[in-house]
């Protein structure tokens, strides 16, 4: 390895294209199992290229120093940097380029890290060849790599935050009084979420209520917010900073003029239970959700109230106002918003333990869930205040709580931590011990994870109060059908000692979960989930709160589980990334637009049939087409379609694919295989496959695109006719796809090729198409592993075969 | 008496220290190439099998995530030279319960099998093979009890066909493992 950047004999292009390609070591995660040396002398060998340079961190100050010096001294008019993915340091060489005064469409990156040394760990010869295979793509796009000028896009100094818990609440405050206007919009009839539910916050034990309702009445008070409650989001369409977005509003059949002085509730005859209490309380037909909700308007269940459709059977509620607030007609109406950006914080859901039958959950009335306990041990709650068991309303003399119910498990429930129950139930047997000193408390559990500020501090109380923290989850609850006790029968595994407990009640820590309709909001807003059904970040480190969809933020447990402080965290974070945005008034879109030519175009309209966004209109009388710029978003399916090649992809064009497939293919193209990965789910996918070092073959050589879409069937012939092994094309799975449904284009045109190429007699199997999201690196890694074995079958004759008749049967 | 006290305590702790060669590394890994077995390493401990094991509510050493965190430290000897492997009922009741979908059931027939092929089966279930090689039967059943049978007037019981069994027996082996099976 050589410390001091080493430099290669200069050789003169004859074009005035002068390349300098940059290989990094990136300490040791690069150069462990590739020869950046031999790779960086490999590459200065390559038309074009002038200089060729390896050096330990391209990324660093000094080596873009380096870079910017080596523009200006060798008159560099193109830059290939190799080092990780583009998803991560693009925007840095761009800037680099940039500074150097050298436009920073013509950089471009070879990703010899995630796609090669860290999924090549143990194979340093075929790694060095791969990364030379990757750098000799890079430079035979540089080639082709034109100038490009950017558009710039305003910005809506609007924001719509999605949610109204205490991470929804947090986003719209603070962006509220930096001065942008908000909407809120908010499923229930009251803001509040499962803070207001919560008796007591760890670990300071603050009353949960008491903080959150100033923070509430603020929200609904506030100049700059426009609270939609009882309102649901149908439609999100534009892009950032101009999203176009519906909202339904339902009716609450009770007008603002409403005091919430509660006369009508007394009247009204219909009762059922109430969801704020979880079932524990009963409600009216009209109603209030809790004593602080905001708006305090009471709302109507029209499934409940005897006044069904038109028909008005019961008026006890109307003559009980006073102030004539009530109105039968409300219809539902549709609120149309223009916003710049979006906050997603819908929150979680909790587990329902039903289904793990051997706790005995809704079949014993004395065990109950954490979340039921926060209602029993609340003032306002049922209750009053008293833990009270529901068998016999009496105050339990002991308690048991059973910790990771629903989370950490492979078969019932999540595998992930739900993170806040710990503690949560740490805070709860001090409740307890608060008000009922002489209650045995007993905590079953596996670990205790009191990770945060302040919570080992609160453990070692609880564990000084004399809760008994027992390691070893009960593997069975049976109920004692004279007194309702319950037996717990386990192993305490410190001791290797089997116990026999009998309390009184029993307290199901439930796990948090992803809401039930979050693939709602994922379609409306193109979002990725992980595998746990989460929203996912665009980065899991230095962009937490970003999605991939730009102008789109996540707060609070839509991200993942986690507590109040990070809820509100996130939510200030969040807020400030959109104010970033908004304060700035513009941004600038990527241009990657489709230019159209004129001359070659026919004005058959296949284009604008197949473009998602109706970016491009065509007029066949006049004979025009038009192309919208601010609708498109760059997916380019409508290039892959035009069968005239009259629209330039720019950044993306044919040419310049055409050149990677060339250079991927020049050396034992039968033992390759040419991966096409869109930007945002497969190439992500390929990365986090390399992030967590999955092992995979050694022959794949990925070429991105930003949608599958973009993938021409000529590419694909192009790549048989050059003779590879096997072709891979990917996107995002479908119903997900960044660009709303070009994927189902890729599968159309997929589907054509497999038949023609069984009409030509060649193996269709050659050709693989695949979905991957951003977190299924690990189908990625084993998509290609049996991939390999497809090539390994292939015989030589075949490839011979495929490369006589793809050529001639190219259109 | 202090003496002795002391010899006992020197005792305990010897049984307790676990020297590093006692340690076999590949272990787990060979284990967790076993069928049912796959998750061994997967295993955070909870005690959740031990709590619903109708074996562990009657023996005090038979602990199911004892025998997983054997396995996941790799004591083979400890573990295959303990009969409390045989002790299993396999109901399958711990494979049920587990979080982590740890086959404790299967882990234990796999360490059963490992027993049996080095010879150290408990010599109880020798016999019981014997028998069956010999008559059929788990039970040899005394001359005397068949007798009464036929004086009672009960039909006489089926004959097994042993030497099927006993070619069933040479051809996989279980014949030479039994003849290893120290007595």
């Amino acid at each position: 390895m050589t410390e001091t950047p080493t430099q290669y004999p200069d050789s003169e292009p004859s074009d005035g294209i002068r390349i300098g390609v940059y290989v990094c070591h990136c300490g040791l995660n690069i150069a462990g199992s590739v020869d950046c040396e031999e790779v960086a002398k490999f590459a200065a060998a390559l038309p074009h290229v002038v200089i060729a340079k390896d050096n330990r961190y391209t990324c660093s100050d000094q080596g873009q120093e380096l870079i910017k010096q080596d523009i200006k001294e060798h008159k560099l008019n193109r830059l290939v940097v190799a080092s990780c993915s583009p998803r991560l340091h693009e925007p840095t060489f761009r800037r680099t380029c940039e500074e150097a005064g050298l436009n920073k469409y013509l950089f471009e990156m070879a990703n010899i890290r995630e796609h090669c040394s860290w999924v090549h760990l143990h194979e340093k010869g075929k790694a060095t060849e791969k990364a030379k295979d990757l750098v000799r793509m890079a430079v035979a796009k540089a080639t082709l790599l034109e100038p490009q000028e950017e558009n710039v896009v305003p910005i809506l100094r609007k924001t719509l935050v999605i949610g109204g818990g205490v991470a929804g609440i947090q986003a719209a405050l603070d962006l509220a009084d930096t001065g942008y206007k908000v909407y809120l919009v908010e499923k229930e009839p009251s803001i509040g979420g499962r803070m207001a539910q919560i008796d007591k916050t760890f670990p300071t034990m603050d009353c949960s209520i008491c903080i959150l309702a100033p923070k509430m009445s603020d929200t609904g008070r506030h100049p700059n917010i426009e609270l939609l409650t009882n309102s649901e989001v149908e439609d999100v369409k534009g892009y950032i900073g101009n999203f176009k977005v519906q909202v339904l509003k339902k009716p609450r059949f009770v007008a603002d003029e409403c005091t919430a002085c509660g006369d009508c509730s007394k009247e009204c005859p219909v009762t059922t239970p109430n969801e704020f209490d979880i079932g524990l309380a009963t409600r009216r037909a009209i109603y209030t959700p809790f004593a602080q909700a905001v708006p305090s308007t009471y709302i109507i269940d029209r499934d409940l109230c005897l006044n069904k459709e038109n028909v008005i059977t019961c008026d006890k509620c109307l003559k009980a106002c006073e102030r004539e607030a009530i109105d039968f007609e409300m219809k539902p109406e549709t609120v149309e918003l223009e916003v710049g950006t979006i906050v997603v914080a819908t929150g979680a859901d909790v587990y329902d333990p039903a289904s793990l039958v051997e706790y005995g959950y809704k079949k014993f009335p004395n065990v109950i869930t954490s979340l039921e306990f926060e209602r029993l041990i609340n003032a306002g709650g049922p209750s009053g205040g008293h833990l009270l068991r529901p068998s016999d309303m009496k105050i339990p003399k002991s308690v048991a709580f059973i910790q990771c119910v629903g989370s950490r498990s492979e078969k019932d429930g999540h595998l992930y931590c739900s993170n806040v129950c710990c503690m949560n139930t740490i805070k709860d047997s001090l409740l307890i011990k608060e008000h009922w000193p002489e209650t045995r408390i007993y905590v079953f559990y596996v670990d205790i994870r009191a990770y945060g500020k302040g919570f080992e501090d609160l453990f070692k109380r609880a564990k000084k109060d004399g809760v008994l923290f027992i390691r070893g989850l009960p593997a069975e609850i049976i109920e004692d059908r004279k007194t309702n006790n319950l037996w717990l029968i386990g192993e305490n595994t410190l001791q290797k000692e089997l116990y026999k407990i009998n309390p009184e009640m029993v307290i199901l820590s439930i796990g948090i979960e992803p809401r039930q309709d979050s693939d709602v909001i994922q379609r409306l807003l193109t979002l990725s989930r992980t595998s746990d059904g989460f929203f996912m970040e665009a980065h899991p480190k230095l962009r937490p709160v970003d999605t991939p969809t730009g102008g789109v933020f996540l707060a609070g447990c839509a991200e993942s589980p986690k507590d109040i402080k990070d809820s509100v965290t996130q939510a200030s974070a969040a807020s400030a990334r959109a104010g970033i945005l908004m304060a700035q008034g513009k941004v600038t879109v990527e241009a990657i637009t489709p230019r159209l030519l004129a001359e070659k175009c026919q004005v058959c309209g296949l284009c604008a049939r197949v473009c998602p966004y109706n970016a491009i209109a065509v007029d066949k009388e006049t004979k025009r087409v038009d192309l919208i710029e601010a609708a498109c978003a760059g997916c380019g399916t409508c290039g892959a379609e035009c069968p005239f090649e009259a629209l330039t992809m720019r950044h993306f064009t044919d040419e310049q694919i055409l050149a990677q497939i060339e250079a991927a293919t020049e050396q034992d193209a039968d033992k390759k295989i040419v991966a096409f990965c869109c930007n945002w789910c497969s190439y992500a996918g390929a990365d986090f496959a390399g992030v967590s070092r999955m092992q995979y073959p050694t022959n794949v050589r990925i070429i991105r695109t930003m949608c599958s879409g973009r993938v021409a069937p000529k590419f694909i012939e192009h790549t048989f006719a050059r003779g590879v092994g096997a072709i891979l094309v990917s996107g995002c799975h479908l119903g997900d796809c960044h660009y709303l449904n070009a994927n189902y284009q890729t599968q159309k045109r997929i589907e054509k090729l497999w038949k023609k190429m069984e009409r030509l007699g060649l193996d269709k199997n050659r050709l693989q198409l695949a979905w991957f999201t951003a977190a299924e690196g690990e189908k990625f890694a084993s998509k290609i592993k049996e991939m390999q074995s497809i090539v390994d079958s292939v015989t030589l004759d075949e490839i011979e075969k495929s490369k006589v008749i793809v050529k001639r049967t190219a259109r | 008496m202090l003496k002795n006290e002391k010899t006992q305590e020197k005792e305990m702790k010897k049984e307790m220290m676990l020297k590093v060669s006692d340690i076999d590394p590949k272990f787990k890994y060979e284990i967790s190439k076993l069928p049912g077995a796959e998750n061994v390493l997967l295993c955070f401990q909870c005690g959740t099998c031990t709590a619903d094991c109708p074996i562990a509510r009657f023996d005090d050493f038979y602990r199911p995530r004892k025998l997983v965190r054997l396995v996941q430290l790799g004591l083979k000897d400890k573990l295959l030279s303990n009969d409390v492997i045989w002790l299993c009922s396999t109901c399958f009741t711990c494979i049920d319960h587990c979080p982590q979908d740890v086959g404790i059931a299967d882990i234990v027939r796999a360490l059963r099998n490992l027993t049996t092929r080095e010879g150290k089966m408990p010599v109880v279930y020798k016999e019981i093979a014997s028998n069956i090689l010999k008559t059929g039967y788990a039970y040899v059943i005394p001359g005397l009890r068949l007798k009464k049978r036929e004086e009672e007037g009960l039909p006489s019981l089926p004959k097994a066909s042993v030497e099927n069994l006993a070619k069933l027996c040479d051809i996989t082996g279980l014949s030479k493992m039994l003849e290893k099976v120290r007595t």
